[in-house]
């Protein structure tokens, strides 16, 4: 019964008819694939953004350090796949990886209440980059070590690591992007789960009043880890993908901070703790980095170019999304939703009359 | 009727402030336990040695003859003790049956796989405390009087064996605290034991089967109702020295 009042409305057949369109997108070839590219961003991020939103969202324990997850996820399979394994076998891997060194940091960060864990995380993660710049360095120097791991390189420091590329790399490219699709469907499953729910249910006591969920019986430093663990493991897998499909990773840009930020900004834009916002925050982010990147403003004498940009624009963003509607692009939408409700609720009053 | 909480010269330090010393009490089986004290005697603190939000200085507590003085919060409370909050404190932005689900999921009930079905077990509590015409509505969305129920219901998901209430009637009106002791008298006829905090006295000594009086984070007085409000000791914890010579003289005098 359920389904087929489902089905008698518009959103399942416009959601059936999206998704047959992101199949097709490979095949078509619509714009020289450029934006079969901007897709599997799009479907890596929503997958970060979701992932991210599990402990931020959902648990309410925002995190500025999530860069280190997706830095080791990429780092992990890097290391392996050029020590002869194979790539799709470091994936689950480096999403293991990711969870124990999450719970590793988490058990005494998240200890801390609200803004100390988030300044905690910032330390985590800066830390966690420099570590890496300088883990080279560190073996080399070392003579405790004797010998071990010290010929060739292990994480290649400032330069980063180089991967092999295949020779057909337009289909290798078509099969990521699948893959992505593939991976950011099972994220948001998995999202969905966690939100229905016992343990779903925990964490949004966890988020709303710790003590309070603490006293009839949440354990809240394990839920608390799990949820962490969760989001590092769904985070380090889009590393891993991420180091498979660009070849080429550096610490900078795996473990930087704009990284983490923007894990923070997709969610936060899209609608902070439900299911459909990281996605629609991911979007808005990809399309507006995308854009805004390759702009230059050309007004008679004033050459300005807009690439750096895109930050100033975020900045504005987040302001006015905390001060105004917290929930995001879901808030807004639920509050048209509610305009909308009562202005035809009025018209149908009207008319019945 | 068994002992269920025994307390052992309790103490608790904050720095160098000891807000308990060397408490000692039993909260037996099935009774309704009255705590009360002037402001800042200590009743609180109390409270969150016995349930684990501080783990006492020293001394013992035990439930059960088990020693639960150094559990965390969710483990007394999975063990069967449960305690309400003097300021509310409701999970706002979720539904009342979802707030009342989480102390289903998580409790003693569930955990004792008593409680089957958490969204079942929520109604009927809900039902029991009388909010079931409310279960949908957002919790930040009540009035006082039923946010203090919910924090009541919250408990009473989790199946308690013993349910610390603080200051469940603080703020209420008169009917409405009313109705709240009907609802604890309700609660001890089935089988659970109640240790209060309570500022108004018709209230706390209205219900009480036996009363604990604390001043400075010392013991001063335990007994009957009549026994502690007759007792100059505490008269003069309340209202100073010289009332309670006068109030003593004059009942020399009326005898």
């Amino acid at each position: 019964m359920q389904v087929q009042e489902a089905l008698r409305s518009w959103k399942p057949w416009v959601g059936l008819l999206f998704v047959l369109f992101l199949l097709w997108v490979p095949s078509s070839g619509i714009a020289g694939g450029y934006l079969q590219t901007l897709c599997f961003l799009t479907f890596l991020y929503v997958t970060l953004s979701t992932g991210w939103n599990i402990l931020g969202g959902y648990a309410g324990q925002t995190s500025f350090g999530h860069a280190t997850f997706y830095g080791l996820g990429a780092y992990t399979t890097a290391i392996l796949v050029l020590r002869g394994v194979p790539p799709l076998m470091t994936m689950p891997l480096a999403g293991l990886i990711a969870a124990l060194y999450a719970l590793l940091w988490g058990y005494p960060c998240l200890r801390l209440r609200g803004q100390y864990f988030a300044i905690a995380t910032i330390g985590v993660g800066e830390a966690t980059r420099l570590l890496m710049l300088n883990l080279d360095d560190l073996i080399k120097n070392n003579t405790w070590l004797n010998g071990f791991l010290q010929d060739g390189v292990l994480t290649g420091g400032a330069t980063g690591l180089m991967l092999p590329t295949p020779e057909n790399i337009s289909s290798y490219a078509v099969g990521f992007y699948y893959g992505a699709m593939g991976l950011m469907f099972l994220a948001l499953l998995a999202s969905w789960w966690v939100k229905n729910s016992k343990f779903g249910l925990g964490l949004f006591a966890i988020n709303m009043d710790i003590d309070a969920a603490e006293t009839i019986g949440v354990n809240t430093v394990y839920y608390k880890n799990l949820a962490l663990m969760l989001s590092a493991f769904m985070v380090g897998i889009c590393g891993s993908v991420y180091a498979q499909y660009m070849f080429y990773i550096d610490p900078q840009t795996v473990f930087g901070f704009p990284m983490s930020i923007a894990m923070v900004l997709m969610p936060t834009i899209g609608g902070i703790g439900t299911l459909a916002g990281p996605i629609l925050g991911a979007v808005v982010y990809i399309v507006v980095q995308d854009r805004i990147l390759t702009a230059n403003l050309d007004i008679g004498t004033l050459k300005l170019s807009l690439s750096s940009m895109h930050l100033l624009l975020y900045g504005g963003l987040l302001v006015l999304i905390i001060l105004f509607e917290p929930k995001g692009i879901v808030g807004l939408q639920q509050r048209l939703a509610r305009w909308w409700k009562r202005r035809t609720g009025g018209v149908m009053a009207r008319k019945t009359t | 009727m068994g002992v269920l909480i025994q307390g052992d010269n309790v103490c608790k330090n904050f720095g160098g402030l000891r807000a308990i010393n060397k408490v000692s009490f039993e909260v037996k089986e099935g009774e309704i336990f009255g705590l009360i004290g002037p402001n800042g005697a200590g009743k609180t603190t109390l409270f969150r040695c016995i349930t684990g939000v501080y783990p006492a200085t020293s001394g013992r507590i035990l439930f059960n003859g088990k020693d639960i003085t150094r559990l965390m919060p969710h483990e007394t409370c999975v063990l069967g003790i449960t305690n309400t909050h003097q300021v509310v404190k409701p999970f706002p932005d979720m539904t009342v049956l979802d707030n009342v689900r989480v102390g289903a999921f998580f409790g003693r009930g569930w955990v004792q796989h008593e409680v089957k079905d958490a969204a079942k077990e929520a109604m009927r509590v809900l039902e029991f405390t009388g909010l079931a015409h409310r279960a949908s509505s957002l919790a930040r969305n009540l009035t006082l009087p039923d946010r203090k129920r919910l924090e009541v219901a919250r408990a009473l998901a989790t199946r308690p064996q013993v349910l610390l209430l603080d200051e469940v009637v603080a703020g209420l009106n008169p009917t409405e605290t009313d109705m709240m002791i009907a609802l604890i008298r309700q609660l001890r006829d089935n089988g659970i034991t109640i240790v209060m905090v309570e500022h108004v006295m018709r209230a706390v000594l209205g219900v009480s089967d036996r009363v604990m009086v604390l001043s400075f984070g010392e013991k001063i007085a335990e007994g009957t109702p009549k026994e502690v409000y007759t007792n100059p000791e505490v008269i003069e914890a309340y209202l100073g020295k010289s009332y309670a010579a006068g109030g003593a003289a004059s009942q020399q005098i009326n005898a």
